[in-house]
């Protein structure tokens, strides 16, 4: 493998480079972004500035026949939180630039004039075009250009209007199966960094690659199979994912009275079963949409779809549990029709539905729209897509949006946005969101492997004191899983079943020639962590920045009236192994 | 204690229908936004869904992973009482971390401690009738939706009205047979809700007269 440098800045125009690995032979995915971002980047730079760099990276497993290997990570300095980040995607792209033998691709440098890049890359190198036709595209027809231009088998990662504004909510979009922008890496405005780097679109073709081999191709299929057993005869990744998607939380985390609602104010959504994964699936089917589709080949859990109009046109992919809590009962919205067509125009844009959806909660809590007005949250979002001045407002997310409407209630740690749970009902969820080096993020502490890899010793799950502990080893253990390229969504029957779990580690080691063990997995978490942390320490954020806003704390929240209870000194000690 | 929602019988009304079974889903909105049964007051989470329910303890221990009781995650299925008045969902293993934390005796428990369901004691009379809200979700509405709507449910006024509004126009098609308090009722009749003018609740069972549908029990 080998990683492709291309410097924006170079006298005479853009230029490329290969080189090997070196001191980064054996990373992949978030190990890899995050470990070139410590080294390279200046904590201190500015994050638009040619200083900073964007770091494309597929998993460690990507571009293998190994099932749900096609996460890929992007890495820089966050404009949204002032530290590092790593944002991860789905898609086809991962494993296309895996197959083409790249470890990563890394934007530096800082770009002279206004020009726009297309980066094609395919067997043959790397050809860098300026094309100011490009400009201000939406990613579906960017999506549509490059179709005509490089044909249908191509995989295209991109940013819309917001990334070449350099919003802070900017994402960077990664095709999908049927070559749609409906893959984001969406947290932490890394779409910003890839507008600010002047590149508009890298096409990728791997046309005449085939599939990475592995050291030992009898143990590795072994191994592969044992795996897709194991998500396939669980309920979670072989039923319910499969059915529902991920949107099959909304109605137990609203029951549980942690489905934050109205900008935070409740913990119940009255309707929300008219916007459920329940009801979504079933209104998909009845469209002739499709209820179970994957984001990429290779994946077996499936937990896509496909939402069509009432007409059984194509909207948008299947919105996630994320983007409808966001965009729907954050805002009160229990239209999924209106929730899908935002859902789409934040994929047009290239915008972190997350984001956007707690900016708009927090307008609408500024009066600029009517809560559970779903026409008017469009209306809002067309503004960031044209880039007014009140759309380059919302286009900067929360923090920046409450900040200039004078809002208190503003749901964001390191200014990005909280997901959909809220932590005074799951406050061990409320741990991870504060102590977090990627600011609020519920991917961050996702993989619930900890206890089976008893990281830190094992956690008694009926303690209430093991939150702290338990957060620490979610933690680790996602940043390990975060590097593989596998989508986090295995962790629930690696979570169930060790065979599962060692059909994983069999993996790895059946690709590299390895022996690693689940120590070895956790000392990676630890790595990853602790460089992430060290980087955020010198860019300016303390302890003081591992806190949840203050109205947590003040804020009872119904039905169970629990504010969040854990000690600032209980937080401080996440970090201690 | 909580007030009693057991109803006053001259105020229900009896609705028995027979549909297609492919249009189950038609009541999918119904059963995740919750219909009433009657209960004995007072019994544990798993003697009310073994016992009186009639679910088979395996199905209960498999696949009812997530149980919520008004709106706190149960780990202990003979600890947790019933009351008239109580809210009851009912779930399937849930992805996400959320999702984990929620599974009854999951490993990431402690991460909603401040909203698990710590047990009850008997402080009222056990054994008196109760009526409590079900709730169900995801892959348990086709496994055990069919058994509540066939053993038959209790519905408010208004709730019944919604679900009547929410039905498409080629629930004709589905339609087979209905009875009123068991008297033979049309399509036309039942459309015009002259049936329901007195009362406040609706007691409805359905039957599915086409291919089978999953079953738990």
């Amino acid at each position: 493998m080998k990683i492709l440098r291309i410097n924006m800045g170079a006298e005479g125009g853009p230029k490329a480079r290969e080189e090997p690995m070196g001191e980064f032979e054996g990373l992949g995915g978030r190990a890899l972004t995050s470990a070139i971002v410590a080294k390279e980047v200046p904590p201190l730079c500015h994050p638009w500035g040619a200083d900073n760099k964007l770091v494309i990276a597929p998993g460690l497993l990507s571009g293998t026949t190994a099932a749900m290997s096609g996460r890929v990570s992007v890495g820089c300095k966050s404009p949204l939180t002032g530290g590092i980040k790593e944002a991860n995607a789905g898609g086809q792209p991962s494993q296309m630039l895996a197959r083409l033998g790249y470890a990563a691709i890394v934007l530096e440098g800082g770009p002279k004039g206004d020009k726009l890049y297309k980066i094609f890359i395919n067997k043959d190198g790397v050809k860098i075009t300026a094309d100011q036709s490009l400009k201000m595209l939406g990613n579906y027809d960017l999506g549509e250009k490059m179709k005509k231009e490089y044909g249908e088998k191509v995989g295209l990662v991109s940013i819309g209007p917001a990334g070449e504004m350099k919003m802070s909510a900017a994402s960077v979009a990664f095709t999908d199966m049927e070559m749609r922008p409906t893959r984001h890496a969406g947290r932490g405005g890394v779409g910003a960094v890839m507008g600010a780097k002047g590149v508009k679109v890298i096409v990728i073709d791997d046309t005449g690659m085939s599939m990475r081999p592995p050291k030992d191709a009898q143990k590795f299929n072994a191994a592969n199979q044992k795996f897709i057993e194991g998500l396939k005869k669980h309920p979670v990744t072989g039923q319910g994912l499969p059915a529902y998607g991920t949107n099959v939380l909304t109605n137990v985390i609203n029951e549980a009275g942690a489905y934050p609602t109205k900008n935070f104010m409740w913990g119940r959504f009255p309707a929300c079963q008219k916007i459920s994964g329940e009801t979504q699936a079933e209104t998909e089917t009845a469209r002739g949409g499709l209820a179970t589709h994957g984001c990429h080949r290779g994946c077996t859990i499936q937990c896509s779809g496909i939402y069509t109009d009432k007409d059984g046109h194509y909207v948008t992919k299947q919105p996630e549990y994320e983007t409808v809590w966001a965009l729907g009962g954050n805002c009160e919205i229990d239209d999924l029709d209106a929730i899908a067509m935002l859902d789409r125009l934040c994929d047009d844009y290239g915008l972190d539905t997350i984001e956007m959806g707690a900016t708009i909660g927090v307008a609408m809590e500024a009066g600029l729209a009517k809560f559970g007005d779903g026409q008017a949250s469009i209306n809002l979002l067309k503004e960031v897509g044209k880039g007014s001045y009140l759309g380059r407002i919302l286009g900067n997310g929360a923090a920046v949006t409450g900040k200039v409407l004078g809002v208190e209630r503003v749901p964001v740690v390191k200014g990005q946005a909280l997901p959909a749970y809220d932590p005074r009902g799951i406050q061990g969820i409320g741990v991870t969101y504060a102590t977090s080096t990627q600011g609020a993020d519920h991917t961050a502490g996702y993989a619930v492997t900890a206890n089976v890899l008893k990281v830190g010793g094992f956690v008694d799950p009926l303690k209430p004191e093991g939150q702290v502990e338990l957060s620490r080893n979610l933690q680790i253990a996602t940043a390990a899983i975060d590097s593989t390229g596998m989508c986090l969504f295995i962790a629930f029957a690696v979570l169930d079943q060790p065979e599962t779990f060692q059909a994983l580690i069999d993996l790895l080691n059946a690709f590299y020639g390895l022996n690693l063990t689940g120590d070895g997995v956790t000392d990676l978490g630890k790595k990853i962590l602790k460089t992430e942390r060290e980087f955020n320490k010198k860019a300016g954020l303390s302890a003081e920045h591992d806190r949840l806003p203050d109205f947590f704390m003040k804020e009872p929240l119904p039905p169970h009236n629990l504010t969040f209870q854990v000690k600032d000194e209980d937080l401080d000690k996440v970090f201690n192994w | 204690m909580t007030e009693s929602i057991v109803p006053e019988a001259h105020s229900i009304v009896t609705l028995h229908l027979i549909l297609l079974a492919d249009r189950f889903p038609l009541f999918s909105l119904l059963l995740q936004q919750g219909f009433r049964v009657k209960i004995q007051a007072g019994t544990p989470v798993k003697g009310v869904l073994c016992e009186q329910f009639g679910l088979s303890p395996e199905y209960v221990q498999d696949r009812i992973k997530t149980i919520l009781l008004d709106g706190k995650a149960v780990d202990d299925m003979d600890g947790a009482i019933l009351k008239d008045g109580s809210t009851l969902a009912l779930s399937g293993p849930m992805p996400g971390l959320a999702g984990a934390s929620l599974r009854r005796d999951g490993l990431l428990a402690s991460f909603r401690a401040q909203i698990t369901h710590r047990g009850d004691r008997m402080d009222f009379p056990p054994g008196a009738e109760g009526m409590i809200t079900v709730k169900i979700f995801n892959l348990l509405l086709d496994e055990i939706g069919p058994v509540f709507l066939q053993r038959g449910i209790y519905l408010r006024k208004r709730d019944f009205q919604d679900f009547c509004k929410s039905l498409p126009e080629k629930f004709q098609k589905e339609f087979r047979a209905a009875g009123v308090n068991s008297q033979k009722s049309d399509l036309e009749d039942l459309q015009k809700m002259d049936w329901l003018r007195k009362n406040d609740m609706v007691f409805l069972s359905v039957d599915f007269a086409g291919p089978s549908l999953k079953r738990a029990i």
